[in-house]
């Protein structure tokens, strides 16, 4: 029996598989190619527009892949796995252009900053920091313990979060520049693209966020379930939380979110996984356990209805916009590959 | 979204150089053909090529709220989040310990995180126990107090290395502090892999299955005689001895081989945790109930015993047969032998803060009353009270219940229904400073 087909907002567009739980992707050289990395540490390129397979490397990272991070350009992306190696790929070359070993541990974490000169990588309790020619810039000193996740802000700073805070660096040169403490286990992390909002979701169910301006911090509590999903749209006023079916959207227009009710979006079934903003606007797209994926469209007090919705065959991995909002790629824990065009 | 078997997880713990690395190699060499991950959080020589050997810092995160049952280990969500992914997903998961570790964090791990939970299924906790060292490690620290606590099974190890006598003392000092647990000896961490491994310790129906009590013997009991008899009126005469009075229980069709008398004591120890029936000098004793002989008075005391027909019956007493110069007498007077007897490693005092406390109780429990006292109780005595687990038979329920908990995390459902066998309660507790007569009298009250 196949699923409905996609409602509203999503439209039919292409589907594919690749060999083994979808863990990551990204849309390349402006949304003519989609990359797809899997748990079995394969590679799949796919034409963004028919989703004809245009390569696939399979046993790039031994063990497995862990994370997967498109250039700024979209012209290479970066790879990395339980292998201890970040690779670097040209979009349309089924060849690694570079290869970094990290070290003996996973690296669990790739980003690029916005301007494309560095590349920051986590591995165990360390950050390092290489050019895209893979020379190592700088390394972090070891993190209490083990890094869970990194981000960028446009004016180039290092966010990097593991048990109990969040240190910013400058990323050019790797020197401190702030600690913020909570003691908790910060599971996510997500930067306002000015860098002035960190929000984290925590192992105790809630979500913590600090304005640096302000030096105000505030703990947002009541999840169900572990807020491992968050996004912000990309104004910085919107900041989407998963943790639990529900999707809970906290707005920073005027005084909030404090003492304001947040937007509710209740569709989904089973707990949210992943969320996305589109470049553009306030549509928010979330994938959940059950296989849904539902596009929303937001006010800016967070609240909003959703406009679309489709169904995959397994838990939901990942929803990435084409960088112009007019499709929406999913992929899923059985390997599915799925795009809609969006209306 | 899918219905899939969970993976089994076994946690090895024990100190630095209790045999865990040599353990775990065993495993490994004798499951090969199985895929089976390992993370290790101390280095050790694991050499063995199908497994996925992966060495992850032992990281402790506690909560904002500091509820210690909410402390869980970070490396194993991280590692473990990331190993169920893999379509061909591995059969089996071990994760060895430091030596310094508390079992808590790791064990709460797996009821605590939701994704994990989906996943995984905690099959069992495995304690080396290093014979040699572990007398003068259990006075030093906590981590190994409650890696004796938390265990589902001790391995009992390098007992080649010590005397017999001191292997039974130790280990009746273990079997005092968790009897939960089951005690295997080992040399060389040599123990068969089915002792460790698929315990479904932590899913109670299934275990209950295999094992109908929870109960792991301590022997109560030092001496038991057998004595076969033709039907008729008997005299069990005592003389003075030590203590003012003896715990009994008679069992009938009692066979003589040790298989059969390890048996015996299986049952006489369920019935030893019942509470004991006074019988006066001159009473009758009856047949399978825990008594308590009343010796106070002075000289020579007899107490009868009638059989309807001819059988071989046990006589598991709390002391030696010679501390009370216990005699066996026909009605005419003359003295019966025993056709087989042994002596138990007997339950001895310990000081040690960390102890057993197990209740067996026939008879229907108020659920509400339960339910008020044990949630009370965690959420006072959580801290101290490591494992609990038990079944529980509610009045108008018929399904039986199971509980277990770690801490104050306590699980309770519904299991199957008692059907004809007899209605009956079972609950221990592991933990530090209980007092036990409170636990028994809070229990007494809730039943109906």
């Amino acid at each position: 029996m196949s699923p409905p087909g996609p409602q509203g907002a999503l439209r039919v567009g292409w589907s594919a598989m690749v060999d083994d739980y979808a863990i990551a992707g990204g849309w390349v050289r402006g949304g003519d190619g989609l990359v797809v990395g899997d748990a079995m540490g394969g590679i799949h390129a796919f034409n963004g527009k028919s989703g004809a397979n245009t390569w696939s490397r399979q046993d790039a990272h031994e063990g497995g892949l862990l994370a997967m991070a498109v250039h700024p350009d979209g012209a290479t992306f970066a790879t990395a796995g339980q292998d201890g190696r970040v690779l670097i790929w040209d979009s349309t070359e089924d060849q690694p252009g570079q290869l970094i070993d990290v070290g003996g541990s996973w690296v669990e974490n790739v980003a690029w900053a916005p301007n494309g000169e560095w590349l920051a990588v986590t591995c165990s309790r360390q950050v390092r920091v290489y050019s895209g020619e893979g020379e190592e810039v700088w390394r972090s000193e070891d993190h209490p313990s083990t890094v869970s996740a990194i981000a960028w802000s446009d004016a180039g700073e290092l966010a990097s979060a593991c048990y109990g805070r969040v240190t910013f660096f400058e990323g050019s040169t790797g020197k401190q520049c702030q600690k913020l403490e909570w003691k908790g286990s910060l599971v996510s992390m997500v930067l306002s693209p000015d860098g002035d909002i960190v929000a984290c979701g925590s192992q105790d169910n809630s979500v913590h966020f600090w304005r640096r301006s302000t030096a105000q911090d505030s703990m947002m509590s009541g999840y169900p379930g572990k807020p491992s999903a968050l996004a912000f749209d990309a104004t910085g006023t919107l900041l989407a939380t998963g943790g639990g079916e529900r999707v809970t959207v906290w707005s920073f227009q005027g005084r909030g979110p404090e003492g304001t009710r947040p937007g509710d979006l209740d569709l989904h079934v089973q707990p949210v996984t992943v969320l996305a903003f589109a470049r553009r606007g306030m549509r928010l797209a979330s994938g959940a356990r059950d296989g849904a994926v539902v596009v929303w469209s937001l006010d800016e007090k967070g609240h909003g209805d959703p406009i679309g919705a489709a169904i995959v065959e397994d838990v939901v991995a990942g929803v990435h916009w084409r960088p112009d909002g007019r499709a929406l790629a999913a992929l899923d824990a059985r390997g599915g590959v799925t795009v809609w065009r969006a209306a | 979204m899918n219905t899939h078997q969970k993976v089994p997880v076994t946690i090895l713990t024990g100190f630095l150089g209790s045999g865990k690395t040599t353990l775990l190699n065993r495993i490994l060499s004798e499951e090969h053909g199985k895929r089976i991950a390992v993370i290790e959080n101390e280095y050790g020589e694991v050499g063995i090529d199908q497994a996925l050997v992966i060495d992850a810092d032992e990281e402790i995160f506690e909560m904002s709220n500091g509820c210690i049952c909410c402390t869980v280990r970070g490396d194993l969500i991280r590692v473990l989040g990331n190993l169920m992914k893999r379509r061909d997903k591995f059969d089996y998961v071990l994760v060895e310990t430091t030596g310094l570790a508390d079992p808590g964090p790791v064990a709460q791990t797996f009821f605590m995180d939701d994704e994990i939970r989906a996943e995984f299924s905690l099959d069992g906790i495995v304690t080396l126990v290093d014979a040699v060292h572990i007398d003068q490690q259990l006075g030093r620290s906590d981590e190994s107090t409650e890696q004796v606590a938390f265990a589902d099974v001790m391995v009992l190890n390098k007992t080649d290395l010590v005397s017999g006598e001191s292997v039974d003392q130790l280990e009746a000092r273990l079997r005092e502090m968790n009897r939960m647990a089951r005690i295997v000896r080992s040399e060389q961490a040599d123990v068969p892999v089915d002792t460790v491994l698929n315990l479904s310790a932590f899913n109670l129906d299934e275990a209950l299955v295999r094992r109908p009590t929870f109960l792991e013997p301590e022997y109560p009991f030092e001496w038991t005689g057998v004595y076969s008899l033709e039907a008729g009126r008997y005299e069990l005469s005592l003389a003075e001895g030590p203590d003012p009075t003896m715990s009994l229980v008679v069992r009938a069709t009692q066979g003589r081989d040790d298989a059969e008398l390890r048996e015996g004591a299986e049952w006489c120890v369920r019935r030893y945790a019942e509470p004991a029936e006074p019988v006066r000098p001159g009473d009758e004793i009856p047949i399978g109930a825990h008594v308590s002989l009343q010796l106070q008075a002075d000289g020579r005391k007899s107490f009868f015993l009638k059989l309807d027909s001819p059988v071989s019956v046990g006589l598991y007493a709390q002391h030696t047969a010679e501390e009370f110069d216990l005699r066996m007498m026909s009605a005419e007077g003359s003295v019966i032998q025993h056709v087989a007897e042994r002596t138990w490693v007997a339950q001895h005092e310990h000081d040690d803060e960390v102890g057993s406390i197990a209740i067996e109780r026939e008879g229907d429990v108020d659920p509400d009353l339960l339910n008020a006292w044990l949630g009370g109780l965690l959420q006072e005595r959580g801290v101290d009270i490591f494992r609990m687990k038990g079944f529980i038979s509610f009045a108008g329920e018929p399904n039986r219940y199971v509980f277990q908990g770690v801490h104050m995390l306590l699980d309770a459902k519904p299991d199957r229904p008692w059907g004809d066998s007899p209605r009956r309660n079972q609950l221990i507790f592991i933990g530090r400073n209980l007092d036990e007569e409170d636990i028994r009298q809070s229990f007494e009250a809730c039943l109906v």
